[in-house]
Protein backbone atom coordinates (compact mmCIF):
# COMPACT_ATOMS: atom_id res chain seq x y z
CA UNK A 1 0.00 0.00 0.00
CA UNK A 2 2.45 2.33 0.73
CA UNK A 3 6.41 2.62 0.18
CA UNK A 4 6.87 4.40 3.50
CA UNK A 5 6.22 1.02 5.72
CA UNK A 6 7.20 1.04 9.63
CA UNK A 7 10.33 1.62 9.33
CA UNK A 8 12.06 -1.30 11.21
CA UNK A 9 13.54 -0.15 14.85
CA UNK A 10 11.93 3.38 14.50
CA UNK A 11 8.53 5.03 15.75
CA UNK A 12 5.36 3.67 15.65
CA UNK A 13 3.79 5.30 12.60
CA UNK A 14 0.05 6.03 12.71
CA UNK A 15 -2.59 6.75 10.45
CA UNK A 16 -6.50 7.25 10.82
CA UNK A 17 -6.58 3.17 11.26
CA UNK A 18 -4.23 2.71 13.69
CA UNK A 19 -5.01 5.81 15.51
CA UNK A 20 -6.67 5.26 18.89
CA UNK A 21 -10.02 6.46 19.53
CA UNK A 22 -10.54 8.69 22.13
CA UNK A 23 -7.61 7.76 23.89
CA UNK A 24 -4.26 9.33 24.29
CA UNK A 25 -1.03 8.50 21.40
CA UNK A 26 1.48 8.86 23.86
CA UNK A 27 1.59 10.79 26.92
CA UNK A 28 1.91 14.57 25.65
CA UNK A 29 -0.90 14.11 22.47
CA UNK A 30 -4.52 12.86 22.45
CA UNK A 31 -6.47 11.72 19.98
CA UNK A 32 -10.38 12.57 19.67
CA UNK A 33 -12.75 10.63 17.28
CA UNK A 34 -15.29 12.53 15.57
CA UNK A 35 -18.20 10.72 14.09
CA UNK A 36 -20.35 13.92 13.08
CA UNK A 37 -20.72 14.82 16.46
CA UNK A 38 -19.06 17.81 18.05
CA UNK A 39 -16.19 18.74 21.02
CA UNK A 40 -15.65 21.84 22.49
CA UNK A 41 -12.04 22.53 22.38
CA UNK A 42 -9.75 25.65 23.31
CA UNK A 43 -8.02 27.72 20.20
CA UNK A 44 -4.84 26.82 19.03
CA UNK A 45 -4.84 22.85 20.90
CA UNK A 46 -5.56 20.83 17.39
CA UNK A 47 -2.65 19.81 16.12
CA UNK A 48 -3.01 17.57 13.11
CA UNK A 49 -6.57 15.88 12.16
CA UNK A 50 -7.28 13.22 9.55
CA UNK A 51 -10.65 13.18 7.76
CA UNK A 52 -13.51 16.47 7.31
CA UNK A 53 -13.02 18.34 10.34
CA UNK A 54 -14.54 21.92 10.48
CA UNK A 55 -13.70 24.53 13.63
CA UNK A 56 -15.83 27.76 14.51
CA UNK A 57 -16.14 30.23 16.81
CA UNK A 58 -18.41 29.47 19.70
CA UNK A 59 -20.57 32.64 18.04
CA UNK A 60 -21.34 30.34 15.49
CA UNK A 61 -24.94 31.10 14.26
CA UNK A 62 -25.64 26.85 13.74
CA UNK A 63 -24.26 26.34 17.24
CA UNK A 64 -26.38 28.33 19.08
CA UNK A 65 -28.70 25.91 20.40
CA UNK A 66 -25.49 23.94 21.69
CA UNK A 67 -24.19 26.36 23.15
CA UNK A 68 -26.80 27.22 25.10
CA UNK A 69 -26.95 23.41 26.34
CA UNK A 70 -23.34 22.92 27.09
CA UNK A 71 -21.53 26.60 27.52
CA UNK A 72 -21.89 28.73 30.06
CA UNK A 73 -18.66 31.06 30.24
CA UNK A 74 -19.21 34.22 28.08
CA UNK A 75 -16.30 35.66 29.52
CA UNK A 76 -14.23 32.63 28.05
CA UNK A 77 -16.32 32.44 24.53
CA UNK A 78 -13.48 33.91 22.46
CA UNK A 79 -10.73 31.09 23.69
CA UNK A 80 -13.22 28.11 22.68
CA UNK A 81 -14.07 27.11 19.31
CA UNK A 82 -16.36 23.89 18.56
CA UNK A 83 -15.15 21.32 16.05
CA UNK A 84 -17.47 19.23 14.34
CA UNK A 85 -17.28 16.66 11.12
CA UNK A 86 -15.72 12.90 11.31
CA UNK A 87 -12.32 11.92 11.23
CA UNK A 88 -9.07 11.76 13.74
CA UNK A 89 -8.05 14.93 15.51
CA UNK A 90 -4.67 15.33 17.41
CA UNK A 91 -4.81 17.46 20.73
CA UNK A 92 -1.65 18.82 22.37
CA UNK A 93 -0.35 21.67 24.55
CA UNK A 94 3.23 22.71 24.67
CA UNK A 95 4.31 19.28 25.26
CA UNK A 96 2.61 19.23 28.65
CA UNK A 97 1.12 15.70 29.90
CA UNK A 98 -2.31 15.52 28.89
CA UNK A 99 -5.26 13.09 30.23
CA UNK A 100 -8.64 12.38 29.29
CA UNK A 101 -11.17 12.40 32.29
CA UNK A 102 -14.85 10.66 32.51
CA UNK A 103 -17.12 12.12 35.19
CA UNK A 104 -19.98 10.09 35.76
CA UNK A 105 -22.85 12.74 36.83
CA UNK A 106 -20.48 13.93 38.40
CA UNK A 107 -18.38 17.74 38.43
CA UNK A 108 -15.00 18.99 39.10
CA UNK A 109 -13.17 22.24 38.77
CA UNK A 110 -9.88 22.80 37.21
CA UNK A 111 -7.70 25.87 36.07
CA UNK A 112 -9.07 27.35 33.00
CA UNK A 113 -5.71 26.92 31.71
CA UNK A 114 -5.42 23.55 32.30
CA UNK A 115 -8.54 22.36 30.39
CA UNK A 116 -7.51 21.46 26.70
CA UNK A 117 -11.06 19.63 25.30
CA UNK A 118 -14.65 18.19 26.44
CA UNK A 119 -17.59 16.42 25.01
CA UNK A 120 -20.94 18.80 24.64
CA UNK A 121 -22.42 16.41 27.29
CA UNK A 122 -20.96 18.15 29.48
CA UNK A 123 -21.86 21.68 30.47
CA UNK A 124 -18.70 24.48 31.29
CA UNK A 125 -19.63 27.03 33.69
CA UNK A 126 -17.50 29.32 35.71
CA UNK A 127 -16.81 28.42 38.80
CA UNK A 128 -16.84 30.85 41.88
CA UNK A 129 -13.20 30.60 42.36
CA UNK A 130 -11.50 32.99 40.09
CA UNK A 131 -9.44 31.65 37.29
CA UNK A 132 -11.37 28.09 37.66
CA UNK A 133 -13.61 26.48 35.45
CA UNK A 134 -16.33 23.95 36.24
CA UNK A 135 -17.60 20.97 34.40
CA UNK A 136 -20.76 19.26 35.01
CA UNK A 137 -22.56 16.38 33.43
CA UNK A 138 -21.55 12.98 31.76
CA UNK A 139 -18.60 12.84 29.38
CA UNK A 140 -15.41 12.83 28.69
CA UNK A 141 -12.94 15.88 28.73
CA UNK A 142 -9.17 16.61 28.09
CA UNK A 143 -6.34 18.26 30.52
CA UNK A 144 -3.10 19.44 30.47
CA UNK A 145 -0.74 19.34 33.29
CA UNK A 146 2.65 20.09 33.91
CA UNK A 147 3.84 16.70 34.90
CA UNK A 148 1.51 13.72 35.67
CA UNK A 149 -1.50 14.13 37.67
CA UNK A 150 -2.15 12.41 41.26
CA UNK A 151 -5.43 11.88 42.51
CA UNK A 152 -5.61 12.72 46.88
CA UNK A 153 -8.30 12.21 48.99
CA UNK A 154 -9.38 15.10 51.45
CA UNK A 155 -8.52 16.58 53.85
CA UNK A 156 -5.43 17.69 52.80
CA UNK A 157 -3.43 20.89 52.57
CA UNK A 158 -1.77 21.40 49.31
CA UNK A 159 0.79 24.15 47.64
CA UNK A 160 -1.34 26.50 45.25
CA UNK A 161 0.99 26.23 42.47
CA UNK A 162 0.26 22.38 42.08
CA UNK A 163 -3.56 22.42 42.42
CA UNK A 164 -4.75 21.48 39.36
CA UNK A 165 -8.85 21.03 40.33
CA UNK A 166 -10.70 19.27 42.76
CA UNK A 167 -13.97 16.46 41.91
CA UNK A 168 -17.10 16.42 43.80
CA UNK A 169 -16.94 19.47 45.73
CA UNK A 170 -14.51 19.23 48.39
CA UNK A 171 -14.72 22.96 49.82
CA UNK A 172 -11.10 24.78 49.43
CA UNK A 173 -10.16 27.26 51.76
CA UNK A 174 -6.60 29.07 51.91
CA UNK A 175 -4.79 27.77 55.08
CA UNK A 176 -1.74 29.92 56.62
CA UNK A 177 0.72 28.70 59.45
CA UNK A 178 0.38 29.42 62.44
CA UNK A 179 4.05 31.09 63.34
CA UNK A 180 3.45 33.26 60.48
CA UNK A 181 0.38 34.68 61.44
CA UNK A 182 1.13 35.41 65.31
CA UNK A 183 2.38 38.21 66.38
CA UNK A 184 4.70 41.48 65.27
CA UNK A 185 7.12 39.21 64.33
CA UNK A 186 5.63 37.20 62.35
CA UNK A 187 3.70 39.56 60.60
CA UNK A 188 6.82 41.15 59.64
CA UNK A 189 8.13 37.80 58.41
CA UNK A 190 5.36 37.00 56.48
CA UNK A 191 6.28 40.65 54.68
CA UNK A 192 9.78 40.72 54.60
CA UNK A 193 10.94 37.60 54.40
CA UNK A 194 13.14 38.44 56.94
CA UNK A 195 13.77 35.38 59.68
CA UNK A 196 13.19 32.60 57.22
CA UNK A 197 9.99 31.78 55.35
CA UNK A 198 10.03 28.50 53.71
CA UNK A 199 7.76 29.55 50.87
CA UNK A 200 5.30 26.62 52.05
CA UNK A 201 3.51 29.06 54.85
CA UNK A 202 0.27 29.32 52.72
CA UNK A 203 -1.35 26.84 51.49
CA UNK A 204 -5.30 25.56 50.01
CA UNK A 205 -6.98 23.01 52.34
CA UNK A 206 -9.50 20.81 51.35
CA UNK A 207 -12.15 19.04 53.11
CA UNK A 208 -15.21 16.95 52.51
CA UNK A 209 -15.96 13.85 50.27
CA UNK A 210 -14.53 14.30 46.92
CA UNK A 211 -10.97 14.36 45.60
CA UNK A 212 -8.21 16.46 44.68
CA UNK A 213 -6.13 16.51 41.40
CA UNK A 214 -2.47 17.68 41.84
CA UNK A 215 0.19 18.64 39.14
CA UNK A 216 3.28 17.27 40.19
CA UNK A 217 5.47 20.33 39.23
CA UNK A 218 5.06 23.62 41.17
CA UNK A 219 5.72 25.34 37.77
CA UNK A 220 2.27 26.93 37.07
CA UNK A 221 1.16 26.60 32.98
CA UNK A 222 0.28 29.89 31.93
CA UNK A 223 -3.20 31.34 32.72
CA UNK A 224 -5.66 31.84 30.04
CA UNK A 225 -6.79 35.30 30.93
CA UNK A 226 -9.95 34.98 32.51
CA UNK A 227 -11.62 38.16 32.21
CA UNK A 228 -13.65 40.17 34.89
CA UNK A 229 -17.08 38.26 36.50
CA UNK A 230 -19.68 41.18 36.64
CA UNK A 231 -19.40 43.66 39.29
CA UNK A 232 -21.99 42.61 41.68
CA UNK A 233 -22.35 42.38 45.59
CA UNK A 234 -21.68 38.82 46.87
CA UNK A 235 -19.70 38.01 43.43
CA UNK A 236 -16.19 37.19 45.11
CA UNK A 237 -13.55 38.90 42.88
CA UNK A 238 -16.37 41.21 41.44
CA UNK A 239 -16.18 44.45 40.50
CA UNK A 240 -13.14 46.89 40.37
CA UNK A 241 -11.47 45.86 44.24
CA UNK A 242 -8.22 44.50 43.20
CA UNK A 243 -7.13 41.32 43.77
CA UNK A 244 -6.11 41.78 47.26
CA UNK A 245 -9.09 43.77 48.81
CA UNK A 246 -10.36 42.21 51.86
CA UNK A 247 -14.27 43.01 51.31
CA UNK A 248 -15.23 44.57 54.44
CA UNK A 249 -12.13 44.53 56.02
CA UNK A 250 -10.12 46.35 53.84
CA UNK A 251 -9.25 50.39 54.58
CA UNK A 252 -10.75 51.45 51.39
CA UNK A 253 -7.52 52.24 49.19
CA UNK A 254 -6.78 49.01 47.49
CA UNK A 255 -3.55 47.49 48.83
CA UNK A 256 -0.93 47.61 46.72
CA UNK A 257 1.96 45.05 46.55
CA UNK A 258 4.69 45.77 48.67
CA UNK A 259 2.58 48.05 51.00
CA UNK A 260 2.28 46.90 54.77
CA UNK A 261 -0.93 46.33 55.03
CA UNK A 262 -1.20 43.40 56.96
CA UNK A 263 0.93 45.20 59.08
CA UNK A 264 -0.90 48.00 59.72
CA UNK A 265 -4.63 46.45 60.36
CA UNK A 266 -2.29 43.95 63.28
CA UNK A 267 -1.01 47.73 64.80
CA UNK A 268 -4.78 48.65 64.28
CA UNK A 269 -4.43 51.32 62.04
CA UNK B 1 25.06 4.27 13.16
CA UNK B 2 22.29 6.07 15.74
CA UNK B 3 20.95 4.99 18.25
CA UNK B 4 18.85 7.19 20.82
CA UNK B 5 19.84 6.69 24.50
CA UNK B 6 17.14 7.67 26.52
CA UNK B 7 14.57 10.01 24.50
CA UNK B 8 16.47 13.22 24.44
CA UNK B 9 20.22 12.06 24.05
CA UNK B 10 21.49 10.69 20.70
CA UNK B 11 24.53 8.26 21.03
CA UNK B 12 26.25 7.62 17.14
CA UNK B 13 28.44 5.00 16.65
CA UNK B 14 31.30 5.80 14.40
CA UNK B 15 34.53 3.47 12.90
CA UNK B 16 36.39 5.78 10.75
CA UNK B 17 33.17 7.38 9.41
CA UNK B 18 31.49 10.86 9.59
CA UNK B 19 28.51 12.81 10.67
CA UNK B 20 27.30 16.00 9.87
CA UNK B 21 25.81 17.44 13.51
CA UNK B 22 24.34 20.95 14.71
CA UNK B 23 27.52 23.16 15.98
CA UNK B 24 27.91 22.81 19.79
CA UNK B 25 25.84 19.70 19.96
CA UNK B 26 28.17 17.22 21.45
CA UNK B 27 27.80 16.57 24.80
CA UNK B 28 30.07 13.69 25.16
CA UNK B 29 32.51 11.19 23.50
CA UNK B 30 34.90 8.31 24.01
CA UNK B 31 37.52 7.10 21.56
CA UNK B 32 39.17 9.27 18.76
CA UNK B 33 37.06 11.93 17.78
CA UNK B 34 38.04 14.69 15.01
CA UNK B 35 35.75 17.84 15.18
CA UNK B 36 35.51 20.15 11.96
CA UNK B 37 33.32 23.09 11.26
CA UNK B 38 31.87 23.19 7.88
CA UNK B 39 31.07 26.33 6.32
CA UNK B 40 27.79 26.72 4.94
CA UNK B 41 26.98 23.11 6.49
CA UNK B 42 29.44 21.71 3.80
CA UNK B 43 27.29 22.32 0.35
CA UNK B 44 30.21 24.27 -1.23
CA UNK B 45 30.23 28.29 -2.05
CA UNK B 46 26.58 27.78 -3.88
CA UNK B 47 24.71 26.48 -0.37
CA UNK B 48 26.58 28.92 1.31
CA UNK B 49 25.47 31.94 -0.49
CA UNK B 50 21.88 30.01 -1.27
CA UNK B 51 22.16 29.72 3.25
CA UNK B 52 22.96 33.44 3.37
CA UNK B 53 20.24 34.56 1.03
CA UNK B 54 17.37 32.53 2.25
CA UNK B 55 17.86 32.95 6.24
CA UNK B 56 17.90 29.19 6.36
CA UNK B 57 21.32 29.11 8.08
CA UNK B 58 22.85 26.60 9.64
CA UNK B 59 26.46 26.24 11.33
CA UNK B 60 26.98 22.10 11.01
CA UNK B 61 30.17 20.19 12.14
CA UNK B 62 31.38 17.34 10.80
CA UNK B 63 32.31 15.01 13.36
CA UNK B 64 34.84 11.98 12.30
CA UNK B 65 36.33 9.31 14.35
CA UNK B 66 36.24 6.07 15.76
CA UNK B 67 34.19 5.40 19.33
CA UNK B 68 30.80 6.52 20.41
CA UNK B 69 29.95 10.47 20.24
CA UNK B 70 26.32 11.66 22.02
CA UNK B 71 24.62 14.65 20.68
CA UNK B 72 21.82 17.05 22.53
CA UNK B 73 20.16 20.29 21.92
CA UNK B 74 18.57 22.33 24.61
CA UNK B 75 16.66 18.80 26.43
CA UNK B 76 14.74 18.73 23.12
CA UNK B 77 13.47 14.90 22.24
CA UNK B 78 14.75 13.62 19.49
CA UNK B 79 13.06 11.64 16.90
CA UNK B 80 15.53 9.54 13.81
CA UNK B 81 14.68 9.26 10.51
CA UNK B 82 15.67 6.23 8.27
CA UNK B 83 16.02 7.67 4.81
CA UNK B 84 16.17 5.12 1.76
CA UNK B 85 16.73 7.24 -1.03
CA UNK B 86 13.76 9.85 -0.31
CA UNK B 87 14.28 13.10 0.73
CA UNK B 88 13.27 15.05 4.67
CA UNK B 89 12.28 18.09 4.64
CA UNK B 90 12.90 20.05 7.61
CA UNK B 91 13.65 23.39 9.62
CA UNK B 92 17.30 23.91 9.84
CA UNK B 93 16.87 24.69 13.69
CA UNK B 94 15.24 21.12 14.03
CA UNK B 95 17.99 19.55 12.13
CA UNK B 96 20.63 17.80 14.93
CA UNK B 97 22.50 15.11 12.81
CA UNK B 98 22.70 13.42 9.50
CA UNK B 99 24.84 11.07 7.66
CA UNK B 100 27.65 12.36 6.28
CA UNK B 101 26.62 10.18 2.92
CA UNK B 102 23.92 12.35 3.25
CA UNK B 103 22.85 15.57 0.74
CA UNK B 104 21.43 18.45 2.39
CA UNK B 105 19.86 21.84 0.76
CA UNK B 106 17.79 24.58 0.79
CA UNK B 107 14.57 24.44 -0.97
CA UNK B 108 11.12 27.12 -1.18
CA UNK B 109 8.00 26.09 0.73
CA UNK B 110 5.83 29.14 0.19
CA UNK B 111 2.98 30.29 2.48
CA UNK B 112 3.51 27.43 5.12
CA UNK B 113 6.46 28.69 6.07
CA UNK B 114 5.46 32.28 6.52
CA UNK B 115 2.68 31.37 8.09
CA UNK B 116 4.91 29.18 10.70
CA UNK B 117 7.06 32.53 11.58
CA UNK B 118 10.23 30.95 10.21
CA UNK B 119 10.62 31.74 6.88
CA UNK B 120 9.99 31.06 3.32
CA UNK B 121 12.64 28.53 2.89
CA UNK B 122 13.07 25.01 4.16
CA UNK B 123 16.23 22.60 4.52
CA UNK B 124 15.89 19.61 2.67
CA UNK B 125 18.29 16.27 3.38
CA UNK B 126 18.00 13.21 0.50
CA UNK B 127 20.21 10.04 -0.15
CA UNK B 128 20.17 6.77 1.76
CA UNK B 129 21.25 6.87 5.58
CA UNK B 130 20.00 8.39 9.00
CA UNK B 131 19.25 12.20 10.18
CA UNK B 132 17.83 12.93 13.31
CA UNK B 133 15.72 15.67 14.06
CA UNK B 134 14.51 17.90 17.42
CA UNK B 135 10.77 18.47 18.48
CA UNK B 136 9.47 20.01 21.47
CA UNK B 137 7.94 16.91 23.14
CA UNK B 138 8.45 13.57 21.00
CA UNK B 139 6.86 13.95 17.71
CA UNK B 140 4.05 12.15 16.71
CA UNK B 141 4.52 10.24 13.06
CA UNK B 142 1.51 10.29 10.78
CA UNK B 143 1.20 8.66 7.62
CA UNK B 144 -0.59 10.63 4.96
CA UNK B 145 -1.30 8.30 1.78
CA UNK B 146 -3.90 8.98 -1.64
CA UNK B 147 -6.64 8.23 0.62
CA UNK B 148 -6.33 9.71 4.05
CA UNK B 149 -4.74 13.29 3.44
CA UNK B 150 -3.89 14.90 6.96
CA UNK B 151 -4.09 18.35 7.39
CA UNK B 152 -1.16 20.08 10.29
CA UNK B 153 -1.26 23.31 12.07
CA UNK B 154 1.99 25.52 11.02
CA UNK B 155 3.02 25.79 14.30
CA UNK B 156 3.24 21.84 15.14
CA UNK B 157 4.76 21.00 12.03
CA UNK B 158 8.06 19.93 12.24
CA UNK B 159 9.16 17.88 9.44
CA UNK B 160 7.88 15.90 6.22
CA UNK B 161 9.15 13.46 4.27
CA UNK B 162 8.18 10.99 1.00
CA UNK B 163 6.60 12.13 -2.23
CA UNK B 164 4.24 14.31 -0.71
CA UNK B 165 2.09 17.76 -1.59
CA UNK B 166 1.31 20.68 0.41
CA UNK B 167 -1.17 22.93 0.37
CA UNK B 168 -2.02 25.74 2.34
CA UNK B 169 -5.52 26.28 3.74
CA UNK B 170 -6.92 29.04 5.23
CA UNK B 171 -9.94 29.09 7.00
CA UNK B 172 -9.97 32.80 7.47
CA UNK B 173 -13.59 34.33 6.67
CA UNK B 174 -15.48 37.95 7.77
CA UNK B 175 -15.69 36.19 10.99
CA UNK B 176 -12.08 35.98 11.64
CA UNK B 177 -12.29 39.52 11.59
CA UNK B 178 -15.21 40.03 13.99
CA UNK B 179 -12.69 38.36 16.41
CA UNK B 180 -15.34 34.92 15.94
CA UNK B 181 -12.41 32.91 13.98
CA UNK B 182 -12.37 29.35 14.79
CA UNK B 183 -8.87 29.47 16.21
CA UNK B 184 -7.32 27.33 13.37
CA UNK B 185 -7.37 30.01 10.73
CA UNK B 186 -4.35 28.53 8.80
CA UNK B 187 -3.59 24.77 7.78
CA UNK B 188 -1.25 23.15 6.12
CA UNK B 189 -2.80 20.23 4.39
CA UNK B 190 -0.64 17.12 2.99
CA UNK B 191 -1.36 15.05 0.22
CA UNK B 192 0.39 12.03 -1.46
CA UNK B 193 2.72 9.28 0.24
CA UNK B 194 4.70 9.76 2.99
CA UNK B 195 5.30 10.42 6.38
CA UNK B 196 4.67 13.98 8.71
CA UNK B 197 6.27 14.60 11.75
CA UNK B 198 4.32 16.66 14.35
CA UNK B 199 5.32 17.74 17.96
CA UNK B 200 2.46 18.08 20.82
CA UNK B 201 3.69 22.06 21.26
CA UNK B 202 2.71 24.47 19.07
CA UNK B 203 5.46 27.41 18.12
CA UNK B 204 4.25 31.08 18.26
CA UNK B 205 3.02 31.70 14.56
CA UNK B 206 1.05 34.63 12.75
CA UNK B 207 -2.10 32.67 12.86
CA UNK B 208 -1.68 31.51 16.72
CA UNK B 209 -4.49 34.32 17.78
CA UNK B 210 -6.80 33.94 14.94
Amino acid sequence: MSTYATPGAGPAVYDPLTLPADDNVNRYTFCVELKGGQWFLQKGKMIAYYGAIEFNGIGHGRLDRLVRTSFHSPLHASDWVVAQGSGKMLLADRAFDVNSYDLDDGNLTIRAGNLLAFQPSLALKQSIVPGFLTLIGTGKFVAASNGPVVFMEPPIRVDPQALVGWADCPSPCHHYDHSYMAGVLGGLRAVTGFGGVSGEEHQFEFVGAGTVLLQSTETLMAEAATGAVPSEPGVPGGGSTAPGGHGPQSSGAPRLPGQLGDLQRRFGL
Amino acid sequence: MFRLQGSKVLAVDMTGDAVKAKNGSMVAYDGQMAFKKLSGGGEGLRGMVTRRLTGEQMTVMEVRGHGTCWFADRAAEINLVGLRGDKLWVEAGNLLATDAGLRTGTTFTGLRGAAQGNGLFTTTVEGHGQAAIVSDGPAVVLRVSPQYPLIVDPGAYVAHQGDVRQSFQSGVTFRTLLGEGGGEAFQIRFEGDGLVYVQPSERNTIAGDL
